[in-house]
């Protein structure tokens, strides 16, 4: 029982059962929050895996952003102000059947696949090495993603401005 | 812990993200149930670059990262609007698409 | 124009000129709703035509022997030489049926004006454009070279048949004769054409001196033969009316009169003769069938002899004999003496068309077709005589023509051993004379309710036309008489036949002047003694009824299976298949449910099958 197996299965644990939480609440905003919880515990999962630089991204851009948008989105669209936002769901068992057969599918494939256990050397720092793969052979890849966050914003905007 | 059991949690979380999309009501419960699976995606990207010793899976989570974010911004934009002109967001009553 | 024109070229005039008139009436509009118009140009035509088809006997009277006498150009290609010809073919009979027809043509033509006097001009036009495609088609008929030529005549002549008799086309019972006569005859076709096709399978020609010559050569291969022989003698018991496709004649009267003694009488039913005589080296080869169409020939004769005696509309009088002459002369084809048949033929065409004629005179005056409401014309002999004259002609009296044709056919028949048919013949031409005397007796001579006939006024055409017509049967007789004295007696022939037949006509026209001109012996007891025979002839054997019944229970009933079948079954299957389709579409259209989360469904299951197959690919 090293302390990794002992992080992996803590950090499992509240990853599925706030995921979970998230598709099971029927008050939506407490969903959100669910979410929230789950995407620090993915961020953890990342650190676990000797990647520190993407648990920040995590935090900035998911936890941070992400629920923020979706918040004031819950916020915006709902009829009654100050009433519990609530919403319940359809068809549980057909998901769950949809669902519990991808499941099985793709841990079909992972059952065939040759067991890999040992994690290879750390050759050197992740978030250096991020960070000169950025602008050394994906900057073209980092410029486009720019252009494509500018024409989200720009497209965002326009959808939601008021008809003058 | 070896690189299936990783995968494996990826694997339930896609598949919890997906009955999250299929049974939810609410639009953006739709759209909350695509982040976990697009979460779930992200760790096994970042699984496979750690036990590969590759630094591309990272850089994709990355990106995929930055995309995801702008996605849910152009999504719930969509979701405002629809809800401007409906005055409803739940799933049921949007289907305009019917044939 | 060079100086000689080759008979060829003669020949085509002949059949030109019908056409152009034909076709000049069928497409200028105006030309033929003026009845004067076309008439004009009906006449001229013909008239032209009877002209060429003299100067045609005239001067191509001598032919080289062994050299073809036809003039073809090639038509159906095929490899190795044209698969059919289209020309003209002259000789002996094809002159002679020329003549006759141009002749018999114009006369009706020109009768028809003063006849058919009260009809609607636009009608009127019409019916010279009938006339003129008639004439082209019964020229072209007789013209022809080859078997397939002849067939698109024959068929053409019978399509001009139903429009004439069907002339007056909102009568229904014209209308239906019309399509009677149609199928009737197709039934015959159907035989005519399969044999012409078989015949060409086995010899691979369709020219008639080609075939000849094979015949004469024996290279014509026999297998067959007698059966494709017989199929073409179909065509012509179609035509000609023989039993049992005779019920289509006496119903073909519905037509105007003068179209009766054009196509019924002289030339369209002389069709089916011709063409016996025309294949006779082809029919010499199989002599079972030439007996079997004797013993036909004789039988009709008989058979419609009999139904003329109980008849009491003139025309259909008329139209039995026509019958049982056009039996006559098909029983001397089957007798071996086809000579005799056509020399009848073109004696009895003349005769015949004078009789039906004359019977327009007649009906003209009294307003009804039937003889006993016909009364006294005695003291009008230029009314009279011609019809009493054809009477002679016909009933077998020297020294008109019929007498002379009718012994040598009874002459070839008897030499040819055939007893019965002869014996049906004799008795045929005594019923003959006597049934066309009992017309002569009542509706000329008799004291019917239609007596004081002081002021019937017939048009100098009709009763010019009738005398020419007598003009010409008596010249004939005479030439006959006198070629006959001159040459001594027909060699073969028994030298009691002319006297036994002399003796028969008189029986006849004895019988008939006791039974309707005298009272000496009464019809009725007579009809009586022979009592199942009367009641049997006046309802035709029923033979028309056989052929009504196959044609409503066999015919339509078949038609309306398949009608039944084309609805239902054909059109079923399409319908099926289209309501198939828009209720499948209807039920895939409830996939669309425009609901997102059912796409995603889609999407889930989709990659769920592609696992399944990525699995399996795996294994």
């Amino acid at each position: 029982m090293t302390a990794e197996t002992v992080a992996f299965a803590g950090v499992a644990v509240v990853l599925l059962g706030s995921s979970l939480a998230v598709v099971l609440t029927p008050n939506l905003f407490h969903a959100v929050l669910y979410l929230a919880v789950a995407l620090v515990s993915t961020g953890v999962v990342f650190l676990l895996l000797d990647a520190p630089f993407l648990f920040g991204v995590q935090l900035l851009l998911y936890a941070g952003g992400v629920v923020t948008i979706v918040v004031f989105a819950i916020m915006l669209t709902e009829r009654l102000v100050g009433q519990t936002i609530r919403s319940a769901s359809r068809y549980l068992v057909n998901g769950a059947v949809i669902s519990a057969a991808v499941f099985v599918g793709i841990v079909g494939f992972l059952v065939q696949a040759p067991r890999v256990g040992v994690r290879p050397a750390l050759a050197g720092d992740l978030t250096l090495a991020l960070g000169r793969a950025l602008v050394g052979p994906f900057a073209l890849v980092l410029e486009l993603l720019g252009v494509l966050l500018v024409i989200a914003l720009v497209g965002a905007l326009y959808f939601t401005r008021s008809e003058a | 812990m070896p690189l299936s059991a990783y995968l494996t949690l990826a694997a339930l979380v896609f598949a919890i993200g997906l009955f999250g999309v299929l049974t939810r009501r609410n639009a953006v419960g739709i759209l909350l149930g695509i982040e976990l699976m697009l979460n779930a995606v992200n760790i096994n990207l970042v699984a496979f670059a750690r036990f590969a010793g590759d630094l591309a899976g990272v850089i994709f989570a990355l990106f995929t990262i930055a995309i995801t974010v702008a996605e849910v911004a152009v999504g719930l934009a969509i979701v405002i609007v629809i809800f401007r002109v409906r005055r409803t967001v739940e799933a049921d009553h949007l289907d305009l698409l019917r044939g | 124009m060079s100086l000689r024109v080759g008979s060829a070229g003669v020949a085509m005039l002949v059949l030109a000129l019908p056409f152009a008139s034909f076709l000049l009436l069928a497409l200028v509009r105006p030309l033929r709703r003026s009845a004067v118009a076309a008439a004009t140009v009906s006449i001229t035509a013909m008239v032209a035509a009877v002209g060429a088809a003299f100067w045609l006997s005239w001067h191509a009277g001598r032919r080289v022997p062994l050299q073809s006498p036809s003039t073809t150009w090639s038509w159906i290609p095929a490899d190795g030489g044209p698969m059919a010809t289209v020309g003209v073919m002259v000789d002996e009979i094809s002159m002679a049926m020329a003549m006759l027809i141009t002749f018999v043509s114009l006369m009706v033509q020109i009768y028809s004006w003063a006849y058919l006097h009260d009809e609607p001009r636009a009608s009127l036009g019409r019916y010279y454009a009938y006339h003129s495609l008639f004439a082209f088609s019964m020229l072209g008929l007789v013209l022809s070279p080859t078997f397939i030529q002849m067939f698109v005549f024959w068929e053409l002549v019978g399509l001009c048949s139903y429009l004439l008799i069907g002339f007056w086309y909102d009568r229904p019972s014209a209308a239906r004769a019309a399509v009677k006569a149609f199928w009737i005859t197709k039934l015959g076709d159907l035989g005519f054409v399969a044999g012409i096709v078989m015949l060409w399978a086995a010899a691979g020609t369709f020219d008639f001196w080609d075939l000849f010559r094979m015949a004469n050569l024996g290279t014509l291969p026999h297998a067959g033969l007698p059966l494709i022989m017989f199929l073409i003698y179909l065509g012509a018991v179609g035509k000609s009316a023989q039993f049992p496709l005779h019920v289509w004649l006496p119903d073909a009267m519905e037509g105007p009169t003068p179209v009766s003694a054009l196509i019924h009488a002289a030339t369209m039913v002389t069709a089916g003769v011709f063409l016996v005589t025309r294949a006779f080296p082809l029919f010499l080869l199989v002599p079972g069938v030439l007996t079997l169409i004797a013993w036909v020939g004789a039988f009709t004769a008989l058979l419609a002899a009999t139904m003329a005696c109980v008849e009491t509309d003139i025309k259909r009088v008329l139209a039995y004999s026509t019958v049982s002459q056009l039996g006559y002369m098909m029983a001397a084809a089957g007798a071996e003496a086809p000579g005799a048949g056509f020399n009848h033929l073109l004696t009895h065409g003349v005769f015949k068309a004078l009789l039906f004629l004359g019977a327009g005179i007649v009906i003209h005056v009294f307003h009804t077709n039937d003889i006993f409401r016909m009364g006294s014309l005695r003291g009008l002999p230029w009314l009279w005589g011609p019809f009493v004259i054809a009477t002679l002609a016909l009933a077998g009296v020297p020294p008109l023509p019929g007498f002379f044709t009718k012994e040598a056919i009874l002459g070839g028949v008897l030499e040819a051993r055939l007893m019965v048919p002869f014996a049906m013949l004799a008795l045929t031409a005594f019923l003959t004379a006597f049934y066309m005397f009992r017309v002569v007796f009542l509706a000329f001579f008799g004291r019917g309710p239609g007596d004081a006939p002081a002021h019937h006024h017939v048009p100098g055409l009709m009763s010019g036309v009738c005398w020419t017509l007598a003009a010409l049967s008596v010249a004939t007789g005479v030439a006959m008489a006198r070629q006959v004295l001159r040459s001594g007696h027909h060699d073969g022939a028994p030298a009691w036949l002319p006297a036994f037949s002399l003796a028969l006509a008189g029986g006849g026209i004895v019988l008939a002047w006791a039974m309707y001109q005298r009272p000496l012996i009464d019809p009725a007891r007579v009809a009586g003694a022979l009592a199942p025979l009367d009641w049997a002839a006046r309802r035709r054997y029923g033979i028309d009824a056989v052929f009504t019944g196959l044609y409503r229970f066999v015919l339509l009933a078949f038609s309306r299976l398949i009608g039944w079948l084309d609805r239902y079954v054909v059109d079923g299957v399409l319908n099926a298949l289209s309501a198939l389709t828009l209720r499948a579409g209807d039920r895939l259209r409830r996939i669309q449910s425009g609901l997102p989360q059912d796409y995603v469904y889609g999407v889930a299951l989709g990659a769920l099958v592609l696992f399944v197959l990525a699995q399996w690919r795996l294994r």
